[in-house]
Formats: C-alpha cells, structure tokens, sequence
C-alpha cells in the first residue's frame, strides 16, 4: 500500500494554526495570489485573527471538512494548503479549494501534485463519487494542472468577476469516480 | 413520490425536548421496556436531565452522521417511540436504535412500520448501502420484526448478557441496499 498522504513532490500534513496564520498573513501581501484565489476583496488581517478563525473552522473536528497543508518533500517547506469540503454524503459529492502560497513553487508541478493527492483521499478513503471545483477564467496554470489530473470542464458563469475594468468567467469543472480510476490506468490505489 | 414521514400505523415527527422528556420519564419507569431496549443497568433520570439530552440531540448541531427521530400513532396522535441512526459516512453504512416505550403499542405491527420508515429513510434519502442493528436473544418479537423489515441475522456474541442469574447472546443483523430495493417491488423510491 502506498502512503496515502505522500506524492511525488510534495506530501500533505495536518494544519498547525499557528505556523498557517504566520504563512497565510505572508501570502495575503502577494495580491496577485490573492486575486487568483479569490472572488472577494481580500482585507489584511492580523496574524491573531486569522490563528483565532482557523483554531474555531480547521481544528473542531467535523465529518464535512478536510483541511491539509501542503509540505515540499525535500526541504518540508510549507508550500500552501487545501480544504474538500463533502457537500452531501448522501450524493458522496464534494467541492475542493486548493492554494500554493509560495510563489517560487508555481508552475513547478506541486500544486498538481497536491491534488493528485487529495483526490486519492477523496476516493479510496472517503469514498466519494465526484469532487468539484470552482476557477477563474484568468488562471490558466490552475485551469491546465487540473485537466492534468483528470477534471473535466462542467460549466461557465459568464462574466461573473470584476477586475481591472474587464468582467471574467468563473468556470466549474469536476471529476468523477470512474473517471478518476481510469486516470489511475491501473495504478496500485 | 412516497411521503417519507408517514407510514400505514405512524408518522416520524420532531418533538419539543420538553414533549419528549415527559414521555421518556415515564418509559424509563417500565424496566421490561428498557431491559429489551438496552444492555446498560437501568436507571432514573430526572426530566431535566431527559430535556437536556434531547435539547442536545435534537435541536443542538445537526450532524451529518447522527439523526434522531420520534414517532406518534396516526390515529391518535400519541408519542409512543422512537429510532436514531449514526451513519458511518465512509463506509455508507448506518447503525439503526429503535424502540416502542408506550407497551399498549407492542406485538401489533407498530414498530415493524416504524422499522420500515426508518428503511426507507436511510436507503432513499441517505442513500447508504447497509443497515446494522444489535438485540438480545430475548427479545424474539423483535427479532420477528426485523426479519419482516428484510433484516437478516448475521452473528451472534454468545452469553454476552447477564440477566437474573442467566447468561443470553447478543444477536447482529443486517440489511443490504438490493435486498431492500428488491423488497419494493420495483416501485419508484
């Protein structure tokens, strides 16, 4: 059996409030990050009040939420995180969010990496029959690792962001379960 | 559609903690009732502790692995039992409490239809592809009960129960998502 938790360059560890706020408070100073992660204006926030939001949402144990950090395999740097959130376990369907904060890793393979991770989490731990994403039509290096992995496009919401004057498309896409094992082309799970 | 809350003998409610804690109070007096229902010595809880319980279990965080219901009579409105459910989410598999406190009510079909509610709860609106329960070999009506529900016996702990001075076996049983689906005569669930 493989480790579950390990890839090929990076592995995913457990959140430490307190390491993850230092390296979220960082990262949110990167507004091209940001803009990439998110929909909202991002405020700064303090160190404290990021520990104090991630203690209450990361730590409380919940069968819905699955928090991980993101850790190169080679030096253990913390590199970004990831949550997959079970929407219904009843339809066993979920919706992840994905991040490398540190910007010297992009384009470098761990964020694909990181994924394929997760998804094998999803499917042969918490077996669940698809996982969802959201990204922005102006992410193409988001939008290129996730076919990698084997999502595929499910939709548009046309014009749906608004930054620096132009309007963007907020795309969907998913993975489902067979899909997954087929990408797995008879990879040991 | 089916009316998933309603049965032919009753219909699956939520109640008040302060309703339920006045019935249970008095279900807990009949110790045949709660030797049938459970392993544990019996005891006496006051009907604050009964309503603190059940403030705790029906108002306080809806999980998506613990479901609690309560069931009156069609006829006569009257509260006579309950079933709760704890579903392990990623095995899909759900572990099933059922019990009739008010006795008029035993041996004339009331918690078979109950049972059956419950079924078709777990397997049509959760979904899971198994249910388990545990009962004592004394209690032959419901053994009866469940294997008109499509239960099947499984396993047994032997002598696991002492009651006045005997030893009794513990019973195990199971029903799978195509047993029950095949139950359904091909009707829509």
């Amino acid at each position: 059996m493989k480790d579950v938790f390990t890839g090929k360059l990076v592995r995913l560890s457990a959140v430490d409030p307190e390491e993850m706020s230092k390296a979220f408070t960082r990262w949110n100073r990167d507004s091209e990050y940001t803009r990439l992660l998110m929909m909202s204006a991002q405020p700064l926030s303090s160190a404290k009040a990021i520990q104090k939001w991630m203690e209450k949402e990361i730590e409380g144990v919940s069968p819905t939420n699955f928090f991980f950090t993101i850790r190169a395999l080679d030096e253990n740097k913390l590199l970004g995180g990831l949550g997959l959130n079970v929407i219904s376990w009843a339809a066993r369907e979920s919706f992840i969010a994905i991040f490398i904060g540190e910007r010297e890793y992009w384009g470098k393979g761990c964020g694909t990496d990181a994924m394929n991770i997760v998804l094998r989490y999803a499917f042969t731990e918490l077996n669940l029959q698809r996982v969802s994403l959201g990204v922005f039509e102006y992410n193409p290096r988001a939008i290129r690792s996730y076919e990698k992995v084997g999502f595929q496009h499910e939709g548009r919401m046309r014009k749906y962001l608004n930054h620096e004057g132009k309007r963007w498309d907020l795309l969907y896409m998913g993975i489902l379960r067979e899909e997954w094992l087929q990408v797995q082309n008879g990879d040991k799970t | 559609m089916r009316d998933l809350f309603r049965g032919k003998l009753v219909r699956i409610t939520a109640e008040e903690p302060e309703t339920y804690a006045k019935s249970e109070i008095h279900w807990q007096r009949d110790s045949e009732f709660v030797r049938l229902a459970d392993s544990d010595p019996i005891q006496l809880s006051s009907a604050k502790k009964i309503k603190e319980w059940a403030e705790k279990r029906f108002e306080k965080g809806l999980k998506p692995d613990r479901y609690s219901f309560t069931v009156r009579t069609l006829d006569e409105d009257k509260l006579i039992g309950f079933f709760g459910l704890r579903i392990d989410l990623m095995h899909n598999e759900a572990l099933v409490g059922i019990g009739i406190g008010e006795r008029d009510f035993w041996g004339k079909g009331y918690g078979t239809d109950m049972m059956k509610l419950c079924l078709q709860y777990v397997f049509s609106e959760l979904c899971v592809e198994r249910v388990s329960l545990g009962l004592h070999e004394y209690n032959a009506r419901a053994l009866r009960s469940y294997e008109k529900c499509g239960f099947r016996l499984e396993g047994r702990t032997r002598k696991d129960i002492l009651r006045e001075g005997k030893r009794y076996d513990s019973l195990w049983m199971g029903i799978l998502r195509e047993e029950w689906l095949q139950m359904q005569n091909g009707d829509p669930i």
